[in-house]
């Protein structure tokens, strides 16, 4: 439904793509008007996280592509396949948001007393164990999503396959019109979209690592988990909670970022943690402000289900 | 920046017993008070680790209540029953929050690279910003030492190290890493990240291309064709670079290995092993000292050289130089009778040189002294001349050996691998060009007494 439509009536000039964006804005609040909406946060970190995304997709199609023009463009006239994108940019950034809240009151070390220097110190790597393989692993898929400044973004190697595609063949669209009378780089085009496709189903990606660490762990599950929660180590609790549950990472993100207190024992039930275990992360998530409680009572409008490419 | 000093006193058990106003309310903020223990994490490691070195240290100190940042210098010295505190150059900002990214703009050029690694300096991110140089292939989770070839400081130090032991952040550690086109000399900065339960995590920073002029070209034909120093081509204007290419890249690495070693980086190991990895690390920036005393040679001996000016404390510069050899006459259960703290001798010289006359003076007096012996230093005054000697119990030094103890490359027919024979040349050299001088008294088995002098200050 196009509201330029809609809300067109005789009398009124057609409006502008802002006035259209307001009144249907206005739409959904009336539709809806006790649900809890989008703070400005949340919408920048989100809108960062799909630019990022469409970036490291263009350049992967070809480095030639003008990234800052083709999001202008993009940014005008609509992000296609906007619906798609929103789940993933949005658990994203809600993690992220999780996170840095956590970073701010993680601000202090303990102090170091004498002799902690070497009870604490970790086993000497010349012979990594495979724990440490698989967890060096998941941290080093985890920082895959972050740019280069530390923002949050989605790692290519994380997205599903279908969608991945589709946003290749956007940004080729868009390519496509621009190189139009290049016959030779159209037909180039195709096949670096064929190619990209390919390499990105090898790529491994968070959910690989995540299953991989569970896996490993065995019988220690519940109490690294427990650690990951004491320690407000949220990816690695993430990662255990999506393996256990089969989910992608970004889904388990959103369940639990989205999730009422209560319902946090039996969210995490696979991971056989203690309730008390559990008490920082109530507590961690119950002062992360403007979260989408499912209770419905401050329910954002997005669906918070983004299927990765691991969900099985 | 204030002079005042704020004064505190930690008990055996850890509680803080006194403290001027500053410091009791800072204790007080951060929920705790007289009587109990040391609420601030910096300061109790820091106190922590006075303790276990037996000795005094002066560190910064960071710290932090619910307004404000704090920095400052502290001074923590241990006694039997705790430790006295003295801290300076207290200053307060405003309170930075650590954000996702703790990247600051700031510190990431275009041209430059982010990292991040574990506790155990593994590294689990590195990208490349918009114009800078690939990130080379491979790098996930290799050390950072190993992926970025670490350059000591001018102290012979790494930066990245040190913070390392002291889970604190650092800058200007210089390295070299292999960029597309070849090696790239680049600048390290990091900081220090911690979980939720206070444990240190890694650290998080950016790597930035260094100033071509700070590049270590690499130096043709840089081994040294005889090893004997005294045949070295002192005038060569060469000179300076040919040993700093053919030395400072292998102790460099002694350094680096030795201290990884030492701090126990990678894990506990058994203590002795531990002191024995810092004495290599310690003989090794000796060392490197003595590559920079051979390079400089050729600036001391050139004619006009003069040396700074700075107002000094000999009795301060005679503490700072047993702080850093107290470790190697206690292996000899060599006792130091140094200045006390109240003890001050105004003099006129430049800083590092006369703290390096003076370690050079107490370490001849610890290598040539017996097992169980004493040496004493004292401060002195006789009209316009600030003086400063080195006494030991050693087998002393006979006329004869006292008119070329000063040459250079004399060694008195000592073939060990205890010293040059550049030591005192050098020493003297700087003592005159800091308008002072340099002078021993001895007689065979009563020991040496070198005494140094310097225009004093009032």
């Amino acid at each position: 439904m196009r509201m330029s439509e809609s809300f067109s009536s005789p009398g009124i000039d057609p409006p502008s793509p802002t006035l259209s964006a307001r009144l249907r804005e206005l739409a959904e609040y009336l539709a809806a008007p006790a649900a809890g909406r989008l703070t400005e946060e949340q919408r920048a970190l989100s809108l960062g996280i799909a630019r990022r995304l469409v970036t490291a997709v263009a350049a992967r199609l070809d480095p030639a592509i003008d990234a800052n023009a083709l999001w202008a463009d993009w940014l005008h006239g609509g992000v296609p396949g906007a619906e798609r994108l929103v789940g993933h940019c949005f658990a994203r950034a809600e993690e992220h948001r999780w996170r840095e809240q956590s970073a701010h009151r993680n601000a202090s070390p303990a102090p170091v007393h004498p002799g902690d220097a070497t009870a604490d110190a970790p086993a000497v790597d010349t012979a990594l164990s495979d724990v440490d393989r698989a967890y060096l692993a998941l941290q080093i898929a985890d920082r895959r999503r972050f740019d280069a400044l530390g923002n949050p973004a989605l790692a290519v190697g994380d997205l599903d396959a279908e969608l991945f595609r589709a946003l290749l063949l956007d940004i080729a669209a868009w390519r496509l019109a621009e190189v139009s009378r290049d016959t030779d780089r159209a037909a180039q085009l195709g096949d670096a979209v064929r190619a990209v496709v390919s390499r990105q189903a090898e790529e491994p990606g968070i959910a690989d690592a995540a299953n991989a660490y569970h896996a490993i762990l065995g019988d220690r599950v519940p109490q690294v988990a427990a650690d990951a929660i004491a320690r407000h180590n949220w990816p690695v609790l993430i990662a255990l909670a999506a393996a256990a549950h089969r989910r992608s990472y970004g889904d388990m993100a959103l369940s639990l970022l989205t999730a009422q207190a209560a319902a946090l024992p039996s969210l995490l039930a696979p991971l056989q943690l203690d309730r008390t275990a559990l008490a920082p992360l109530e507590a961690s998530l119950a002062m992360l402000p403007s979260r989408a409680v499912a209770d419905g009572g401050g329910g954002d409008q997005v669906d918070p289900k983004p299927s990765g490419r691991d969900g099985r | 920046m204030s002079e005042r000093i704020i004064r505190g006193r930690i008990d055996r058990s850890g509680l803080l017993v006194s403290a001027d106003t500053p410091l009791l309310r800072l204790q007080q903020r951060a929920g705790s008070g007289l009587g109990k223990p040391l609420a601030l994490p910096h300061l109790a490691r820091l106190v922590a680790l006075a303790q276990r070195l037996h000795r005094d240290i002066s560190r910064p100190m960071y710290t932090a209540d619910d307004h404000s940042d704090i920095h400052a210098l502290v001074r923590i010295v241990p006694d039997a029953d705790g430790a006295n505190l003295e801290i300076s150059d207290w200053r307060t900002g405003p309170t930075i929050h650590p954000q996702i990214p703790v990247i600051a703009d700031s510190a990431l050029t275009p041209q430059g690279w982010t990292w991040e690694c574990d506790q155990q300096l593994r590294v689990v991110a590195l990208r490349a910003a918009s114009d800078a140089p690939a990130v080379p292939a491979g790098w996930e989770g290799r050390s950072l030492s190993e992926l970025f070839e670490l350059q000591p400081d001018e102290d012979g130090r790494f930066p990245v190290l040190r913070a390392l032991g002291r889970q604190s952040r650092f800058d200007g550690q210089r390295v070299q890493a292999d960029g597309p086109t070849g090696r790239v000399a680049m600048t390290l900065t990091g900081e220090p990240q911690f979980d939720a339960a206070g444990v240190f995590t890694g650290f998080r920073g950016s790597a930035g291309l260094a100033e071509p002029q700070a590049q270590a070209a690499p130096l043709p034909g840089a081994v040294l064709t005889d090893p004997a120093f005294g045949s070295l081509p002192l005038s060569d204007p060469q000179f300076g670079r040919r040993i700093d290419g053919a030395l400072r890249g292998p102790l460099s690495r002694i350094i680096a290995t030795a201290e990884t070693i030492s701090g126990q980086f990678d894990g506990p190991i058994r203590a002795d092993y531990a002191r024995y990895a810092g004495d290599i690390a310690h003989a090794g920036r000796h060392l490197l000292g003595l590559v920079d005393d051979l390079a400089d040679l050729q600036n001391i001996e050139r004619p006009g050289f003069k040396a700074a000016a700075d107002e000094i404390d000999l009795g301060d510069l005679a503490r700072r130089a047993v702080g850093l050899l107290g470790m190697k006459a206690e292996e000899k259960g060599i006792r130091i009778d140094a200045p006390r703290v109240d003890d001050k001798m105004p003099a006129t010289g430049e800083f590092r040189r006369v703290l390096q006359v003076l370690l050079n003076l107490l370490g001849n007096a610890i290598r040539y002294s017996p097992e169980n012996s004493q040496i004493w230093i004292r401060v002195d005054r006789a009209d316009d001349r600030a003086m400063i000697t080195v006494a030991d119990q050693g087998q002393g030094i006979d006329a004869d050996q006292q008119a070329v103890v000063f040459e250079k490359f004399e060694r008195l027919g000592r073939t060990d691998s205890g010293g040059s024979g550049l030591g005192l040349y050098i020493a003297r050299r700087l003592a005159r060009a800091m308008e002072g001088d340099l002078t021993v008294e001895s007689a065979p088995g009563q020991g040496a007494r070198f005494t140094l002098s310097l225009p004093a200050r009032d």
